[in-house]
């Protein structure tokens, strides 16, 4: 089977899966008339839409994060071609993760990975 | 027949009014030898079981959890520990009715009908203290009858969203009868004012944990061993709650199994090699002392100041301190727990939270501490922090009145 | 080697999902049992499947204003997600489609419960939920790096992305011998992104269940399904990846598989019980200080065994 039929072969038969488990219970259920709930709120009634700008501490983590998933990007196709390459691509690429984790080292020195 | 199969195995969710502890320890028992999962939300529940005597003060929250109950449902009540059982069985028939769950159906439509939903305002157990409450947002109406969040200051001074959020008074894994409003940014705490504990209905029983001491101070014999049970069992069960907020359902389990045998009144030395091993494997944790280490630091001075007698203050130090201190604790009390001896004067022996005082429970001074400790933390330690102070409400019931949590 | 399946395999690799989550949860399910002091027999493990009828038979919730169709995607992502990744593991020798880019395959549908977890978080419009779902991407920076360099530490080895090469270049000598970090760190990934056991943290209890904690019915069902079926599938790709695949003595390849299979999720049950949880705030600092650099060496190692080739 070529790749990608494939995949959408299998994207069909999972979400056909989700949308047969909704059928079901939509079948069986005692009732589809929603009963009104409220958010859990230990008992008391919710003051206000929970949904707001949430205040992420470990934002400076996030940037650490994408230079290294960026690098990610490069270190897939590597992979493959070590050989070819020889030594120069390995030397190539773990000098540039020396030098993001040097990244990291200083982060971590500034208490960026600390958040509480 | 598929609704029978589904009332096999109830989801519970167990709420406690105050004084409720004996019909609580009941319920969890039960609900573990029976293999019944105990729901920490009411999204996720059946059967809405409620333990203790009836507390007028908290129906108007225990009406919001029963709405919030997806069909089929059920909804039963324990006043006491011999309660429970007949308790569970009636939910078990009301969830496998398939009669009753329609008649559920049609009320509920029914009173939808009708503006079903309570009225913003009933919020039962009493107002946040100061003037920190929801804003009255004017003009607009927005969708489901809620504002947005507000803005505010943060700690580093910049402004951001806030969000009201309280913790108790029906909460899994929670003091019962204590409840914080907290004011949060993301998911630190800026604020967390304490609400009055609420009045039980009726004449309330002693405290459940304090009993051997109780009962020493009005001159009845008790035994030393009956009073060392009561502290090991007192001491699990709070472990058992710092546990499972913690984050080791398997760990908790376990504790709540020796709680319920020590109780039961099984042998010491049947029990000895089991809480032994018990200790030893949760106080070796690592990752357990790892993921505690330096949240809620109370100092020794600063628990005594503030009138912490008990574990806590022995501890001295942070969340890992002090359940490493309920651990040590038990395993003190291994050899003590059959003595026949009687309990000296309450001031010898100390009851499970603190020096046994009836004008000044332990409980009260750990109540105190709260607001300081939870402000700036995060909302998972906040949660570790009341779980390792674990004030037992009931003792504070019956002097309320000189017990006024302070709140700034 | 291993092929390319037949029409058949689309429906196959799925039931066989399946059923490996069921058998871990049975499992789990016998050792709750024991542990609770009840009686730890067959009728133990099949009590958790009694939520089925359970999940189906619920009435809908309607909480106040919630973002239905972002909650919703974000739910059911996380179970096809699962199912999806099964297209590049094989089993035996047959994969559904053994793509040559396999490893980033499994990656990047691994990578899509960040987004599903969060959704499910924020859909409901309810506080617990939403830091719950909030949880799941801190502890997202901290586990997917090492994760990573895991996965990578395994397709340098056979200097390939293909699942099918990685599981052959493995004559012999099983890279979870000789890159044990990689393999340590790819099961405390599969752990994480099931969000079980020490990585439970978006649904802690103290949270009453975070993004768990106002899904009802269906939802919750299909919540839990996704982190068993996460667990499952991370237990199967862990086999081509560092255990030699189907390659064994006297044995079919199948028969191989399943028995490591079997054996990789056995370890991780156990791992989910015997753990405590571990919050996102302490795990971020040990992955970036500690976990990333290790698997960082580890990767040089088959690197520069490529070289010496």
């Amino acid at each position: 089977m070529n790749g990608v039929t494939a995949a959408l072969s299998l994207l069909g038969v999972a979400v056909i899966a989700v949308l047969g488990v909704y059928g079901a219970s939509w079948a069986v259920r005692l009732s589809s008339t929603p009963v009104d709930a409220a958010p859990f709120g230990s008992g008391l009634e919710p003051v206000e839409h929970a949904v707001s700008r949430f205040h992420v501490r470990w934002y400076t983590v996030t940037m650490l994060f994408l230079a290294f998933d960026m690098e990610m990007v490069f270190m897939y196709p590597w992979t493959r071609v070590i050989s070819v390459m020889g030594t120069s691509a390995v030397i190539e690429m773990f000098v540039f993760l020396a030098i993001l984790l040097a990244g990291v080292v200083y982060a971590w020195r500034e208490g960026a990975l600390r958040w509480t | 027949m598929s609704l029978r199969a589904a009332a096999a195995r109830p989801r519970v969710l167990l709420t406690v009014l105050p004084g409720g502890t004996a019909a609580r320890l009941a319920a969890e028992r039960q609900l573990r030898l029976r293999d019944w999962p105990l729901a920490a939300s009411p999204a996720q529940a059946d059967l809405l079981l409620v333990a203790g005597p009836d507390c007028p003060g908290l129906r108007a929250p225990l009406e919001r959890l029963w709405q919030d109950l997806p069909t089929p449902a059920a909804r039963v009540s324990a006043p006491g520990a011999d309660a429970v059982q007949a308790a569970l069985d009636s939910g078990r028939a009301q969830l496998g009715s398939r009669e009753g769950q329609l008649d559920r159906i049609r009320a509920s439509a029914g009173a939808h009908r009708h503006g079903g939903r309570p009225a913003k305002g009933e919020e039962g157990p009493g107002g946040v203290h100061d003037g920190h409450g929801p804003h009255g947002h004017g003009g607009m109406e927005m969708p489901g009858g809620l504002s947005m969040a507000g803005v505010g200051e943060d700690r580093d001074g910049l402004t951001l969203d806030q969000l009201h959020l309280p913790l108790g008074p029906f909460l899994a894994d929670w003091p019962s009868g204590l409840t914080v409003h907290l004011v949060l940014q993301g998911d630190v705490i800026q604020q967390a004012n304490l609400a009055d504990p609420i009045a039980p209905g009726g004449e309330g029983a002693a405290p459940f944990w304090a009993q051997p001491w109780i009962q020493a101070d009005a001159g009845e014999p008790v035994t030393a061993g009956e009073a060392a049970r009561r502290r090991s069992a007192a001491h699990l069960d709070s472990l058992s709650r710092l546990l499972s907020v913690a984050g080791w359902p398997a760990q908790t389990v376990v504790a709540r199994r020796l709680r319920d045998d020590l109780l039961a009144g099984a042998p010491g030395p049947a029990m000895a090699p089991r809480l032994e091993r018990f200790t030893r494997r949760v106080g070796r944790s690592r990752t357990l002392a790892w993921a505690t280490r330096g949240i809620g630091e109370l100092s020794t001075q600063g628990g005594k100041q503030a009138g912490v007698s008990g574990p806590a203050a022995r501890a001295g130090g942070d969340v890992t301190d002090r359940y490493r201190q309920w651990l040590a604790d038990i395993r003190r009390d291994l050899g003590r727990l059959d003595q026949p001896a009687r309990l000296q004067a309450a001031e010898a022996e100390e009851s499970p939270r603190g020096r046994w005082r009836a004008q000044h429970p332990p409980s009260a001074a750990l109540v105190t501490v709260l607001p300081a400790l939870l402000t700036g933390a995060e909302l998972a330690a906040a949660r570790l922090i009341v779980a390792s102070l674990d004030p037992d409400m009931d003792e504070l019931l019956p002097t309320r009145r000189e017990v006024r949590a302070p709140h700034d | 080697m291993t092929e390319s399946g037949a029409w058949w395999t689309l429906l196959a690799a799925p039931a066989m999902l399946f059923c490996l989550a069921a058998l871990a949860v049975a499992a789990n399910s016998v050792l709750d049992a024991r542990d609770a002091g009840r009686s730890a027999g067959p009728a133990a493990a099949m009590r958790p499947f009694l939520a089925l009828p359970r999940a189906l038979l619920t009435q809908p919730r309607r909480l106040p204003a919630p973002d239905v169709l972002l909650w919703r995607a974000g739910i059911a992502i996380v179970p096809v997600a699962a199912v999806l990744s099964t297209l590049v593991i094989p089993f035996g020798n047959v994969a559904v489609a053994d793509l040559s880019v396999g490893v980033l395959w499994f990656n990047a549908m691994e990578v899509l419960t960040w987004a599903g977890l969060w959704l499910a978080g924020w859909g409901p419009n309810a506080a617990f939920s939403l830091v719950g779902g909030y949880r799941f991407l801190a502890l997202g920076l901290a586990y997917e790096l090492p994760l990573m360099f895991a996965l990578i530490s395994a397709a340098t080895g056979a200097q390939s992305l293909r699942v099918g090469d990685i599981a052959a270049a493995q004559q012999g000598l099983w890279y979870a011998v000789w890159m044990p970090v990689a393999f340590v760190v790819y099961l405390a990934g599969v752990l994480a992104f099931g969000f079980l056991g020490p990585f439970a943290y978006p649904t802690g209890r103290d949270l009453a269940g975070g993004v768990l904690s106002d899904a009802s019915g269906v939802e919750w069902l299909l919540l839990q399904a996704g982190r068993w079926l996460w667990l499952a599938a991370g237990a199967a790709m862990a086999v081509p990846l560092f255990l030699g695949g189907g390659a064994g003595p006297l044995l079919p390849a199948w028969a191989w598989s399943l028995i490591k299979t079997l054996a990789v999720l056995a370890v991780l049950v156990v791992a989910v019980r015997r753990l405590p949880l571990v919050r996102a705030d302490r795990y971020v600092e040990l992955a970036w200080v500690v976990l990333i650099p290790l698997t960082i060496a580890q990767t040089l190692v088959p690197a520069l065994v490529d070289l010496a080739r």
